[in-house]
């Protein structure tokens, strides 16, 4: 796949070009009706000032022709700019969402979801702005200020030298200013975001905020941040009210300058008084445009911060981007050869095998160290360790959510990298608490597990996942929908949901994640025996908390200090007396001290 | 779902009037309070002084052409010269009234934000459990964001206009009443024009601003659910409703479009017609020697700016009007009852076992509500009507006991722990914790009276020891660094904090990522270590952990415990081992 090319505004502003080249033609056509227009009133001055009788009749029908026509390419003109920044705004966020997809999961703990939906939502509209109003402005400005000044052209030529003499400063001052406040429109961008993300973090944590009354806590919190984006708002307006003022004045100068230079050449009788008049009309339809172009530095800038936090995060590279940058190809024939033995070696046996992954999150804190472990088809293999130890980022690793820095990881005989990763994915199932549910129906998170699902085949699966009673309990059974993060749905509901989409997707390799802790006796019941019917005849991994729960596993691997620091089945690890044979003991002893219930 | 509890009408922040948009205005400007004065001075200021420049630069015309037409530019040179120093004047003015304005209007928005998120974080807790978190505050803050833009633009565009308005008929009827009256009157014919697209542009701007929170809604989803959509094949169904968002969104921007256009278009033929009758009257005016040529440049001068700005009281006034849609549902949200300071009693279907509640309680209160530290007592609830969680149940637990409740899933467990906590008020029956009870306390002095460590126990993006001296900011005083790192040794935390990188500066990520359940379990404990409340409630604090942070986790439990009464909402038998006394709630 070839890197693409960089881009996203530009290539959707291409791709439309034409509506804007419409839009800049009706501008033309507009302006030479003012001007023609103008032309006619300042004839017909010229002859009454001369005492000669004119036809007002004649002159008001064509003056109002004109206007209608006017109205005419006006409304085509707006239109079609409206259209474009429509058209425009719909691509750049469609192919941002799909962008938004491919990334990979690494992307979004650093700066967190928050962040990304700012950008997105306020950003867009921002560079909408740019597409609906400041760039046809700015084309359409440009195409009056070319044709009155060519119409001027004809009057005299001096006349342009005057008007254009002091926009040298005026582009200087703009310039700088526009530099100023761009910078500050980044700052306002970035503390908008640490707002909206401090509300967002405030309400997902409401239970903790309502039960420690940290009701105050948190308006000084969300306080501090919104005085900071007011105070600099006001930093921006002393700035850009300073352009505004620069802008009234400098484009005065020259117009002044103008009328004292054609009342020169009336006195010295080079141009008649109407002429001037017409000069005088038109120059207040010029000057303001040229200001306006000199000073939309300021509006571009800023909706350019905004674009290019959008570039910037459509240029993310993608999974897909990323793992390709990853392997160096000169030697991927030689991976496929080693490929090729391995199929041929043990091509019925090894369903992963791992040797001295190592990962970290974040720089300098590693959470695997060079693990290597290997799992036989078919077998169950079990994961135990203190937390922290990389017992989750093993599952993450081998979905291929987040990429190993060092090491080799073989899925099936074949290194991940040669794999798409689709197919990969295609391999695992996850059961584990959790997993998250989608704000839809019901029916809908189950059917993730195979899109398409018929009602009864869902059904069949939330059967089998001992799940069907409590949904069809439901006051709309699979069409009730499920709250954000699934607030009504418990861990041990959630459990099993995701034991039926397992049923639906089917995959040769199950993960297992803490399956039966947080769930009372009955319900641990119910999801072990799912469970077991779910992993007959795949290759299972389980993450364990309770050593009880895996002394049936084929193997177990002891994680400490981001290695396996000892494998083997349960008798074995126990006869080693090393760390396993440590923790269980501690376990057994934990479960002897527990007393029998009582009730009240 | 609706949720049954009695909450007492809102007190809200000021009680405006009935909607109407007047009043919404009306209430929307009232927000300033002490500084509107300052506000609107400053937007007259500033309308006045941008004005009086461009009347400025008509009376620079004047001169100019007077001198023209009259073929003598005898004293033209200091005339002018003074004139451009008013005009400089003019806009020196407007520039000190429109950053004073902006001052204003920055604060009148940092306000109306604080307010709108401090009553976000007040509803009642049935609410965040019913809405889209994600959904419910981007709307809000797109609302106040479209709202703010009344005070930082929208609403000075309009009074502005409106000002120069007046400020510009004043030396145009100088110049010539009779002109300048027909002028007006043309004028009117548009600005009628304009107000016919106020209420269609009303109502696009809202089906735009619907599309937008829906496609934000989408994004939400698909960014949360980021790993399982990698995960099973459903980024394509996620990416069908998204482009659906998407197009609804791209429909709503073209209808906005048309009729930008159609009014863009109404008033471009206006301008040419107003342009035309004012060359018809003037030259007739003109001939009849009624006027000067140079007052007739100054007052066609003078009719540009003032046709300009009567046409944005045109073009502004729908655009506020979209803002105001965006005023209204601020106001509805604010309207909102929040959470009571205090439940009210419960309603009469349920009155009589209150009462009897209520008598058995005052019988025992003298003796009794000492070694209680937690009575329930005929508790009916339920969060639907038809799915009662609760009926007549009661629970009683004395001071200094471990308590652990255990009960199938579903039982209502963690809902016993939302009651205690005054999240939701039962619809019947009766809770004291340590004595006080919903007629002698607020729900913020009971709440005092617990530490809780929730199921998933959630960090704040601040950092680790701004989290844990969250347990004291009820206190209102400054917690020291001592006695944080006391509480995180006591949690068993303050040894893994240390070898973070950042130590006790460390954020934790979005949803505390970086740390592990144990690791935020034990931040969670230290918090509660530290809040040193009489009454300890875990809801199935010992979860999802590997046996090395549980015991961690026990030992750090251990300690905390002494002395002080501890609720145990439990779900695995060994963590029944450490209480005096179980109960089980059988559904």
């Amino acid at each position: 796949m070839v890197k693409k090319a960089r881009g996203l505004f530009w290539r959707a502003s291409i791709r439309y070009v034409f509506l804007l080249g419409i839009s800049v033609i009706l501008a033309v056509l507009l302006n030479g009706i003012v001007i023609a227009g103008n032309d006619r009133v300042a004839q017909a001055a010229d002859r009454i000032f001369a005492g000669q009788a004119v036809d007002m009749g004649k002159l008001l029908v064509g003056l109002s022709g004109l206007a209608v026509w006017g109205a005419v390419f006006s409304f085509g003109k707006s239109l079609s700019a409206g259209h474009y920044s429509a058209l425009v705004s719909r691509r750049v966020r469609k192919q941002l969402g799909e962008h938004l997809l491919k990334l990979p999961c690494a992307c979004f703990d650093e700066r967190g979801a928050g962040g990304v939906l700012t950008r997105f939502s306020s950003d867009i509209g921002e560079a909408g702005r740019f597409y609906s109003e400041i760039l046809p402005d700015l084309l359409v400005n440009l195409v009056t200020v070319v044709m009155v000044t060519g119409y001027f052209t004809r009057m005299d030529g001096r006349l342009i030298l005057i008007l254009f003499a002091s926009y040298p400063v005026m582009l200087v001052v703009a310039d700088k200013l526009s530099k100023k406040l761009a910078r500050i429109a980044k700052g306002f961008r970035t503390r908008m975001d640490d707002r909206t993300e401090a509300a967002y973090d405030l309400i997902q944590g409401i239970e903790i905020l309502r039960s420690y009354n940290l009701e105050e806590t948190a308006d000084r919190r969300i306080g501090t941040v919104i005085d900071d984006i007011a105070d600099h708002g006001c930093k921006s307006t002393r700035i850009s009210s300073m352009g505004w003022l620069l802008k009234g004045v400098l484009t005065t100068v020259p117009e002044v300058v103008c009328y004292l230079f054609a009342l020169y050449e009336v006195l010295g009788g080079r141009i008649t008084t109407g002429e001037m008049l017409s000069f005088a009309v038109l120059l207040g339809r010029v000057i303001y445009p040229i200001g306006d172009i000199v000073f939309c530095a300021n509006d571009i800038r800023t909706a350019g911060v905004a674009m290019e936090r959008l570039e910037r995060l459509f240029n993310r590279p993608t999974e897909e981007e990323e793992r390709l940058s990853a392997c160096d190809f000169g030697g991927k024939t030689e991976t496929y050869d080693s490929a090729e033995k391995g199929r041929n070696g043990d091509r019925e046996e090894t369903a992963i095998s791992w040797s001295g992954v190592k990962f970290s999150y974040e720089l300098g804190n590693p959470v695997l160290k060079g693990a290597s472990f290997c799992i036989r088809k078919g077998e169950t293999a079990a994961f135990v360790g203190g937390s922290g130890e990389g017992k989750s980022t093993i599952f993450k690793i081998l979905c291929g959510l987040y990429t190993k820095e060092e090491g080799e990881y073989l899925l099936y005989g074949r290194r991940i990298e040669d794999w798409d990763i689709q197919a990969a994915r295609d391999c695992f199932s996850i059961v584990s608490q959790n997993v998250f549910l989608f704000p839809e129906s019901i029916f809908w998170n189950v059917a993730c597990g195979k899109p398409g699902v018929s009602r009864k085949e869902a059904e069949e699966a939330c059967r089998a996942a001992r799940i069907h009673d409590f949904i069809a309990g439901l006051p709309e059974g699979y069409d009730t929908l499920v709250g954000e993060r699934g607030v009504k749905i418990s861990g041990g509901e959630r459990q099993r949901i995701s034991i039926a989409r397992a049923f639906l997707k089917n995959a040769p390799i199950i993960l297992l994640d803490e399956p039966t802790s947080a769930v009372d006796t009955g319900t641990e019941q119910e999801i072990q025996e799912a469970v077991s019917r779910i992993a007959a005849g795949k290759t299972v991994i389980v993450i364990a908390h309770r050593l009880s729960t895996v002394k049936s596993a084929d193997r177990i691997y002891v994680l400490q200090d981001g290695h396996a620091a000892e494998s083997g089945t349960h008798k074995e690890l126990l006869r080693k007396k090393g760390i396993y044979a440590n923790l269980y003991g501690k376990e057994v002893e934990e479960n002897e001290k527990q007393s029998p219930c009582t009730g009240i | 779902m609706k949720s049954s509890h009695h909450v007492p009408a809102s007190d809200g922040a000021a009680v405006p009037p009935k909607s109407g948009r007047k009043h919404l205005f009306l209430w929307f400007m009232g927000l300033m309070e002490k500084r509107l004065p300052l506000y609107l001075g400053a937007i007259l200021l500033s309308s006045c002084g941008a004005a009086f420049a461009r009347i400025a630069n008509a009376w620079i015309v004047e001169s100019v052409i007077t001198s023209a037409q009259n073929r003598d530019a005898e004293g033209l040179f200091l005339r002018v010269g003074l004139q451009f120093a008013a005009f400089v004047f003019g806009w020196w003015m407007w520039r000190v009234g429109i950053v004073r304005y902006n001052i204003e209007g920055r604060r009148g928005i940092a306000r109306l934000e604080k307010l709108v998120l401090s009553k976000a974080l007040r509803l009642p807790f049935s609410y965040y459990e019913d809405h889209h978190s994600g959904d419910f505050i981007s709307k809000l803050i797109y609302d106040t964001e479209r709202a703010g833009d009344i005070y930082s633009s929208r609403f000075r565009r309009l009074s502005s206009a409106v000002i120069s308005t007046v400020v510009y008929l004043i030396p145009m009827f100088c110049y010539s009443s009779s002109l300048t009256l027909c002028l007006l009157a043309i004028s009117m014919f548009s600005f009628l024009g304009n107000t016919l697209f106020l209420k269609p542009m009303k109502t696009s701007g809202g089906a735009l601003a619907a599309g937008n929170g829906k496609l934000l809604e989408h994004l939400t989803n698909m960014l949360s659910g980021l790993e399982t959509v990698k995960m099973f094949p459903v980024g394509e169904m996620l990416l069908q409703m998204f482009s659906r968002a998407n197009e609804e969104c791209f429909k709503a921007q073209k209808k906005t479009n048309l009729l930008g256009a159609g009014l863009e278009s109404l008033n471009s033929f206006l301008d040419l017609m107003g342009a035309l009758a004012f060359l018809g009257l003037g030259v007739w005016f003109a001939a009849a020697g009624r006027i000067s040529l140079g007052e007739l440049t100054a007052l066609y001068t003078l009719y540009g700016s003032f046709r300009y700005v009567f046409l944005d009281i045109g073009r502004y006034l729908p655009q506020m009007m979209n803002c105001l849609a965006n005023v209204e549902n601020l106001y509805d949200f604010l309207q909102l009852p929040e959470e009571p300071q205090q439940y009210d009693m419960p309603a009469e279907s349920s009155e009589r076992g209150r009462s009897q509640a209520d008598q058995a309680g005052a019988e025992k209160e003298q003796e009794s509500s000492r070694a209680w530290a937690v009575r329930m007592e005929h508790i009916d609830f339920g969060y639907q009507k038809e799915r009662k969680i609760f009926s007549d149940f009661t629970l009683r637990i004395p001071e200094g006991k471990c308590v652990a409740v255990a009960g199938e899933s579903g039982c209502g467990k963690s809902t016993l722990a939302k009651l205690l906590l005054g999240f939701y008020a039962p619809e019947g029956g009766y809770i004291e914790i340590c004595g006080m009870n919903r007629r002698n306390s607020t729900l913020r002095q009971m709440r005092r009276m617990i530490a809780y460590v929730p199921q998933e126990p959630y960090l704040f993006e601040v950092t680790i020891a701004e989290n844990i001296a969250y347990g004291l900011a009820d206190s209102g005083r400054k917690v020291t660094m001592e006695e944080i790192i006391l509480a995180a040794r006591t949690a068993n935390a303050h040894e893994f904090i240390q070898k973070l990188p950042q130590g006790y500066q460390t954020i934790p990520g979005e949803r505390g990522n970086t740390l592990s359940g144990g690791e935020r379990q034990r931040i969670a404990i230290a918090r509660a270590v530290l809040k040193n409340a009489p009454i300890l409630l875990l809801d199935e604090a010992t979860s999802a952990l590997d046996n090395e942070s549980e015991r961690l986790i026990n030992e750090a439990l251990d300690r905390l415990r002494a002395g002080r009464t501890t609720i145990m909402i439990a779900h695995r038998s060994s963590a029944l081992a450490l209480a005096d006394e179980v109960v089980r709630i059988l559904v």
